[in-house]
C-alpha cells in the first residue's frame, strides 16, 4: 500500500471533535509543497466523507482511503501546493 | 404509567437510526459553509424543513394534527439563540448532533449532553430562571389572546397558502439553480448495504427526518404533548426525574432522547462505526462550556435547533425564525472566530 509512496508528514486526529479533523488536515496540506503526501489518521465517520469534497475544492489528490478497523481510517493525499 | 409515551422511544430509535447514517448535524451544516465551503448538510436540512412543512401542513387541513407554533419573545429568542450558536460550535454539535454521536460511543458527546442537561436545568427551575423569564415575558408579543406570531398571521394569509408557496418557490428555486449540479443517482448498490452500510444522501436524509417529523407529531399528541421532535426538554426531564426532591416522571419527549442515542448506536454498530472516542482534556473543557451555553440559549430561546429549526419553522412560527436566524449567526461568528481567521494567518 505505501511500498511507492513517501509520506512526507502524517497528522493523527483520531478522537478529535467535529471539525477538527478536517480544518487539522486542510491546514497540514496548505504549509505543504507540491506532489508531497500527507498521511492522515482519523475515526470520525463525518470527516472521512466530507473530506474528499474539500480536497477536491482545493484540488488536493485524495490517493487511497483504506479502513484499519471499524470507524479508523487512513487517508493518503498529495497535496497540490499553493507556494 | 402512560403507554403512550413510549412511542417517543420508537420514534427516537427512528430519528437516531437516520441522524447516524444522515451524519446529519446542524452545527456542521451552518457552520461548513463558511468553514470548508461544503453546502451538503444544509441542503439535508432544507429538504428535512420543506417535507415536515408540507406533511404538518397537510396533516393540519385534514385535522390529524393541531398546530402548536412556540411564542414570539424576540429578546429571548434572540439572545438565547445566539448564545446557544456559539455553544455548538464550541460543543462541536448542536442537540440532536452531541445526542446521536453519544451512541456512536464519542465522550466527547457525552460530557455535552451532561453540560446541555445541567445548565438546561439551572435555567428551567434554577438560578437562571430569572433571566430567562425577564427576557421572556418583557419582550414577548402575541397576535390575540392565545394565538402565537406565525408568518402566515403574520402576514394575514391563511397558513396553508404561506406553507405551500414557500415549498413551491423553494422548489422551484432549486430546480433552476440547483439540480444540474447534482447527482442525485442512487447507484447500483443492493437496499440492504444502501440503508445500514453506506452514509445516506443529502436528500434522502432529508426526506426520512421530515417523515419522521409527521410521525413524531402525531406519536407526541397522542401521549398528550402536542408537539413534534425536541431535544433539550427531553434531556431537562431525565434531570428531573433523578434530582431528589423533584417530582418528575419520564413523558415522550424523554423517552425520544434515550430512543435516538440507542437508535444511532444500532446503526453505528451496524456500519461498523462504533467506538469509546476520548478528546483530550482541553478539548473536553471547551465542550464542557459551549453545551453550558447550549442548555441556558435553549431553554431562554424557547427551543434548540431541533424544537425551532427542524420542528418550528415548518410552522411557521415567528419565535422559531428569529430563534433559529440567530443560532445561525451565533455559530458563524464563533466559527469564523475559531477556525476562518487562524487559517488566514
Amino acid at each position: 500500500m505505501t511500498d511507492e509512496t513517501t509520506i512526507t508528514k502524517t497528522v493523527d486526529v483520531r478522537g478529535e471533535i467535529c471539525p477538527y479533523p478536517d480544518m487539522k488536515t486542510m491546514v497540514a496540506l496548505k504549509k505543504m509543497k507540491q506532489g508531497e503526501v500527507l498521511e492522515v489518521l482519523m475515526d470520525y465517520p463525518l470527516s472521512i466523507e466530507r473530506i474528499p469534497r474539500s480536497l477536491k475544492k482545493k484540488k488536493h489528490n485524495l490517493l487511497s482511503v483504506v479502513q484499519i478497523e471499524g470507524p479508523d481510517h487512513r487517508l493518503l493525499i498529495e497535496a497540490y501546493g499553493l507556494k | 404509567m402512560n403507554t403512550l409515551i413510549l412511542g417517543g422511544l420508537a420514534v427516537g430509535i427512528i430519528f437516531g437510526f437516520a441522524l447516524q447514517r444522515g451524519r446529519f448535524c446542524m452545527n456542521s451544516a451552518f457552520r461548513d459553509i463558511i468553514t470548508l465551503e461544503d453546502f451538503t448538510l444544509l441542503k439535508s436540512v432544507g429538504a428535512a424543513i420543506l417535507v415536515s412543512m408540507l406533511g404538518f401542513t397537510i396533516m393540519s387541513q385534514t385535522g390529524a394534527i393541531t398546530l402548536n407554533p412556540k411564542p414570539l419573545f424576540w429578546g429571548a429568542n434572540m439572545v438565547g439563540g445566539f448564545i446557544f450558536g456559539i455553544g455548538m460550535v464550541l460543543a462541536g454539535g448542536c442537540a440532536s448532533g452531541i445526542t446521536y454521536r453519544v451512541g456512536e460511543g464519542m465522550v466527547g458527546s457525552l460530557v455535552a449532553v451532561i453540560g446541555l442537561a445541567t445548565a438546561g436545568t439551572l435555567t428551567a427551575m434554577g438560578f437562571l430562571k430569572p433571566i430567562k423569564d425577564f427576557l421572556q415575558s418583557s419582550t414577548k408579543i402575541v397576535e390575540s389572546e392565545g394565538v402565537n406570531m406565525t408568518l402566515a398571521n403574520w402576514l394575514g394569509l391563511p397558513h396553508a397558502t404561506v406553507a405551500y408557496s414557500i415549498i413551491a418557490l423553494a422548489v422551484i428555486l432549486w430546480w433552476a439553480l440547483g439540480l444540474k449540479n447534482e447527482d442525485i443517482r442512487l447507484g447500483n448498490k443492493s437496499w440492504t448495504k444502501r440503508i445500514f452500510k453506506s452514509s445516506w444522501n443529502w436528500w434522502a436524509t432529508g426526506v426520512v427526518i421530515g417523515i419522521v417529523e409527521m410521525i413524531a407529531y402525531i406519536s407526541s399528541a397522542l401521549a398528550g404533548r402536542n408537539y413534534p421532535l425536541g431535544i433539550t426538554a427531553g434531556w431537562i426531564t431525565i434531570v428531573k426525574v433523578g434530582l431528589p426532591g423533584v417530582e418528575a416522571s419520564m413523558n415522550w419527549v424523554a423517552w425520544l432522547v434515550i430512543g435516538i442515542i440507542a437508535g444511532a448506536a444500532i446503526a453505528a454498530l451496524i456500519a461498523d462505526e462504533f467506538k469509546i472516542r476520548v478528546p483530550k482534556g482541553g478539548v473536553l473543557l471547551q465542550i464542557f462550556i459551549g453545551s453550558l451555553l447550549m442548555g441556558f440559549g435553549a431553554v431562554t430561546s424557547g427551543g434548540c435547533n431541533v424544537t425551532h429549526i427542524l420542528s418550528g419553522i415548518p410552522m411557521l412560527s415567528l419565535g422559531s425564525l428569529l430563534g433559529g436566524l440567530f443560532i445561525v449567526l451565533g455559530a458563524w461568528v464563533t466559527a469564523w472566530w475559531m477556525f476562518v481567521r487562524p487559517m488566514q494567518s
